[in-house]
């Protein structure tokens, strides 16, 4: 191993590879610790803030104002008496409202009275679950499409090419507006809560192509290692090859992968519920928190639009962080001779 | 030099592995050329013989060891391993023909699966092929594993790259015999190791093929390594045979200008002895457009218009010593006067 | 013909190059690795010589070390490198860049990263001539074609319009000669330069540096893991391992009167092409040290046949033999009563053993 190689690449973490004991530590200077673990820790309120929004107590205590949790919360009835309040400790803004309290919340509240903290956390539930099974399948997808396509190359590589050359052909909003009504039944009422999956669909369509792509050409990459040669020469299947031998080195470039991918498929979903292609009220979803508040918006009552989409930054931001930690954690080094 | 003909090739004898013909191509990108990395070469091992096979870049020795196994199926010719017929072997049968003929790679951290534990690796073969129940497998694997020098337990913790270049070898070669392979394919097993590292992994490689009684094909481009481990020697250039012959017979009497070339070449470690005097200068064509004829004749100091026109086959000049050249350096025909070639 | 102008400052007498306890440490999370630990020689005009190791050994840090091409975080560097009686440790980078190239360069082991993939092969060689020399367009072209055909290169005009993609790895190793000697440097580095090339290559770019050193009276540093190489075109060798220089000999010397046992057993390990086939090779138990923690005494005690334990407590420091060019580090070295001692031992074990030769199929 030639020691200078392991100069030049700083980043890397350094394996020991000689048996000794264990020398004196030297510092060395880490860079990013602290954001990777406040990008962590926003990361878990958040999904359990999401997880349990009917009963966290930070939350319940906005709803004061209500007369029962499960309507401040699931937002079925409205308290119109603290209807656009700014937030508690936004001394510089007025409500249009000219009753008491001036002010209410760490966020304010809409103008239907909802408290946008507790909403916002609702709206989180219902982003999350949306973009996490849209990347979730879209991996599964996408990765199975990628592997076969690198792997056994020929036909096969060349179907799978036009297939995913026709999906990114398809404008994602045409394709939204398609699915939002083709699954739309107009028969039932509008109080009904439209289902998520037209909008999952869309969203899982969106992310095949990348995703395809990437993981076919790390399985060409992987493909023509030794490894895998070594594999075929050991009479091992394609399959097998496919799962025991590659996949796993594919793994922690899905994960990073997946990970940025969650962040772009909650803004994606957002500007879709923004267009009000996604589920409907009232459901809350960051994007919908966030088109609904514009109007608002121009009458001076920014917090009804800017607080979600100040959880929305945060949240794509965290994860974004995440990916990048995840990504240089698993790179290792291989090829050393 | 070119090395067609299969004057070499032994009637007697208990021949484990017969190429014949051998021809492999590979089309160069949409431009319609092909690299003409094997060209009809034949050759054939003895049961528990060594043959080694030397050449430098572009002489198509790596894609013979991969051809050997149908790694890629070549484009023609025949491949007859223990009395069967490889070439148009059925994928299953193929793969079953594998367990049998097994082979070692040059990158040793490159041939092992960087994401398992290296006792996993050497398990492999036998999860494969389910043979015996898991707890005959391990003892069979760490058995293994403790021969050729690596701890067990320490193989079942960490992975590929945690080990050395050698160790990660010597795991090359514990998976490589766990399937109890008679053929042992080593396609420059030693050519990324340090010196020191090279003996070790060379001496293990004759003490395991005098145990397990293994016949070995040992490809690389260092003549003096391929010297030391082999029985006999062929000499490859350009997808063609130049010369077969026993190992000492090679070095003591080579008949070919290319093999003496390679000979002269090699730097010794004796400053008494004179750096000879570079006579050939350039280097090997492209083997997109092999020259015709004897395809060395560009560079041959003994070169003439026969040698550019006629592609010379491989016939004997001593006891088993095959050289295909048409004005070899003994043996030969009306002796020709070597014209000395300036730099 | 050397075209350097001399400036009047400099030295002119005296070694060309004195190197003197020069140690390169790099902070990583490991610990602190002493890549270099240590190591003092001095270069005359003129002369090759060659440093020999195997990985780990230092070898190449030492060389990247002496010119100051190592990245700066994370890299400790001490000692004292005099280059024509200036002190080249501790220069700006801007100076040691008027250095590079000019006075002194360096070839690396692989031809195809080391040269630009997006710039004509003429334009690589002819920038330096430009920066360093002032030259104008022309008279650098017509430099870089001469250049292009002092190295032999086949159909060199053809060359200078190429890009490194299109020559083979012979003829790209001889255009990145080129561009090392293009502004007629006193010092050339070669790590390994031919490693990465076939051996009847390797013969005509090793030709070819001797023959350059001679007719530019430059002198060259010729890294290489291969004792063969060394043999046949240095004047003098150094040995490295662990970081530390073990030994120093002129060539002759080194070869006909080793005296350290890793020195020998190293020799021992190569297969020689004079050996009949299957002569069993010398092997050397264990493995490279580890730098960041190396062992206490001798750093090749814990793989040295005739260790005492006088080598594992204390490091032997270099000193010379008789005549004061041939410099080691040993306790017993070779030919030492204790080391005759051990050698018979060895010798008896062997032969009873019955290990010269391993049975032929």
């Amino acid at each position: 191993m030639s020691d200078i190689e392991v100069m030049l690449d700083e980043n890397a973490p350094i394996i020991p590879i000689i048996d000794g004991a264990a020398p004196p530590k030297v510092r060395v200077r880490k860079r990013g610790r602290v954001t990777k673990w406040l990008a962590i820790s926003w990361l878990v309120f958040i999904t359990v803030s999401a997880i349990g929004a009917e009963s966290l107590p930070y939350i319940n205590h906005s709803c004061d104002q209500f007369d029962s949790d499960a309507e401040c919360v699931t937002g079925t009835k409205a308290n119109i008496r603290y209807s656009e309040r700014p937030p508690a400790w936004a001394g510089f803004s007025d409500s249009p409202q000219k009753t008491e309290p001036a002010r209410y919340g760490l966020m304010g509240t809409d103008k239907n009275g909802f408290d946008l903290f507790a909403r916002s956390m609702l709206g989180a539930r219902t982003s999350l679950i949306i973009a996490g099974l849209a990347i979730t399948f879209g991996l599964a997808i996408g990765t199975f499409l990628g592997m076969i396509a690198g792997y056994f190359r020929g036909w096969v590589d060349v179907v799978i090419e036009n297939l995913t050359n026709v999906l990114l052909s398809f404008p994602a909003l045409l394709l939204a507006i398609f699915f939002v009504t083709f699954f739309n039944d107009p028969t039932t009422s509008a109080a009904t809560t439209r289902p998520l999956w037209p909008v999952i669909v869309s969203l899982v369509i969106l992310s095949i192509p990348p995703l395809t792509r990437l993981v076919r050409a790390n399985t060409i990459a992987y493909a023509q290692r030794d490894f895998v040669v070594a594999a075929r020469s050991l009479g091992a299947k394609g399959s097998r090859i496919l799962f025991k031998e590659i996949l796993p080195n594919i793994v922690p470039t899905l994960m990073s992968f997946a990970l940025t991918g969650l962040a772009l498929l909650i803004v994606a979903e957002g500007a879709l519920a923004f267009l009000g292609l996604s589920v409907e009220a009232p459901t809350p979803t960051w994007g919908a928190m966030i088109s609904f508040g514009t109007s608002a918006l121009r009458e001076g009552s920014w917090w009804i639009s800017l607080m979600p989409a100040f959880m929305l930054f945060l949240t794509v931001l965290s994860i974004n962080l995440l990916g990048d930690v995840l990504a240089q954690r698993f790179n290792t080094r291989e090829a050393i001779s | 030099m070119a090395g067609s003909g299969k004057a070499h090739l032994r009637a007697t004898g208990d021949v484990l592995l017969r190429v014949e013909d051998l021809v492999v191509e590979f089309p160069v990108g949409r431009t319609g050329l092909k690299v003409h990395a094997v060209s009809g070469i034949s050759f054939d091992v003895l049961r528990g013989e060594t043959l080694g096979v030397v050449g430098e870049s572009g002489c198509g020795k790596s894609t013979t060891g991969k051809a050997m196994m149908m790694l890629p199926r070549p484009n023609s010719g025949s491949v007859e391993f223990e009395g069967t017929e490889l070439t148009d072997l059925p994928a299953a049968a193929m793969r079953a023909a594998r367990t049998r003929m097994q082979m070692i790679f040059q990158d040793p951290i490159s041939s092992l699966n960087p994401r398992r534990k290296v006792r996993d690796i050497v398990r492999e073969p036998l999860a494969i092929w389910k043979r015996g129940t898991q707890a005959e497998q391990l003892a069979k694997v760490d058995k293994l594993l403790e021969e050729v020098g690596i701890d067990p337990v320490r193989a079942g913790e960490s992975q590929a790259h945690q080990f050395s270049g050698g160790q990660c070898q010597r795991i090359s070669i514990a998976r490589s015999l766990v399937l109890d392979p008679t053929l042992i394919i080593c396609d420059e097993p030693v050519s990324a190791l340090d010196v020191s590292v090279q003996a070790q992994v060379l001496n293990l490689l004759e003490d395991l093929k005098a145990k397990y009684g293994l016949t070995l094909v040992f490809i690389a481009h260092d003549l003096a390594v391929v010297k030391n481990i082999s029985d006999r020697i062929q000499v490859m250039y350009l997808g063609k045979i130049c010369e077969v012959a026993p190992s000492d017979a090679m070095y003591s009497s080579p008949a070919h200008h290319y093999t003496k070339l390679l000979l002269d070449s090699i730097p010794v470690p004796n400053p008494e002895v004179a750096v000879q005097q570079v006579t050939v200068q350039g280097e090997p064509p492209s083997p997109v457009l092999p020259p015709p004829g004897c395809r060395f004749n560009p560079r041959c100091p003994a070169a003439d218009d026969r040698c550019r026109a006629e592609e010379p086959q491989l016939r004997e000049v001593a006891k088993d010593h095959f050289v295909a050249c048409h004005h070899p350096l003994f043996g030969g025909e009306a002796p020709v006067a070597v014209r000395s070639a300036t730099g | 013909m050397n075209t350097r102008l001399q400036a009047a400052s400099r030295q002119v007498d005296g070694p060309l190059l004195r190197v003197t306890d020069l140690r390169t440490h790099f902070r990583t999370e490991r610990g602190l690795v002493r890549s270099v630990d240590g190591v003092s020689f001095t270069l005359d005009r003129g002369k090759a010589l060659g440093i020999v190791g195997e990985s780990g050994s230092g070898k190449t840090v030492l060389s990247r070390s002496i010119m100051g091409l190592l990245p700066g975080r994370n890299t400790e560097r001490s000692g004292s490198v005099v280059f024509e009686g200036e002190e080249i440790i501790g220069l700006s980078l801007k100076d040691r860049r008027k250095i590079w190239g000019k006075e002194m360069s360096m070839i690396f082991q692989d031809p195809m990263t080391s040269l630009n993939p997006v710039m004509r092969v003429g334009k690589q060689v002819s920038e330096g001539l430009r920066i360093h020399l002032g030259m104008d367009k022309d008279t650098a072209r017509a430099t870089a074609l001469r250049l292009l055909q002092d190295v032999r290169i086949p159909e060199p005009e053809k060359r200078l319009d190429q890009y490194a993609f299109e020559l083979s790895g012979g003829m790209r190793q001889r255009v990145m000669i080129a561009l090392a000697l293009a502004c007629g440097p006193t010092v050339l580095f070669a790590d390994e330069p031919t490693t990465a090339l076939d051996v009847t290559v390797q013969a005509q770019i090793l030709e070819l540096i001797g023959e350059q050193r001679r007719d530019r009276n430059m002198s060259v540093i010729l890294v290489t893991h291969d004792l063969g190489v060394v043999a046949g075109h240095t004047d003098e060798i150094a040995v490295m391992y662990g970081g530390k220089l073990v030994e120093k000999a002129p060539t002759r010397s080194l070869f006909a009167n080793m005296k350290m046992p890793y020195t020998e057993a190293l020799l021992r390990s190569i297969p020689n092409i004079e050996d009949p086939s299957h002569t069993r090779l010398n092997v050397i138990p264990g493995r490279p040290p580890d730098l960041v923690n190396p062992p206490k005494g001798c750093r090749f005690s814990p793989r040295c046949e005739y260790v005492q334990p006088k080598c594992i407590n204390e490091e032997p420091p270099l000193i010379a033999a008789e005549h004061s060019d041939h410099v080691y580090a040993c306790w017993y070295p070779v030919g030492s009563p204790v080391y005759r001692e051990r050698r018979a031992q060895l010798d008896a074990e062997k032969r009873r053993a019955g290990h010269n030769q391993v049975g032929v199929a």
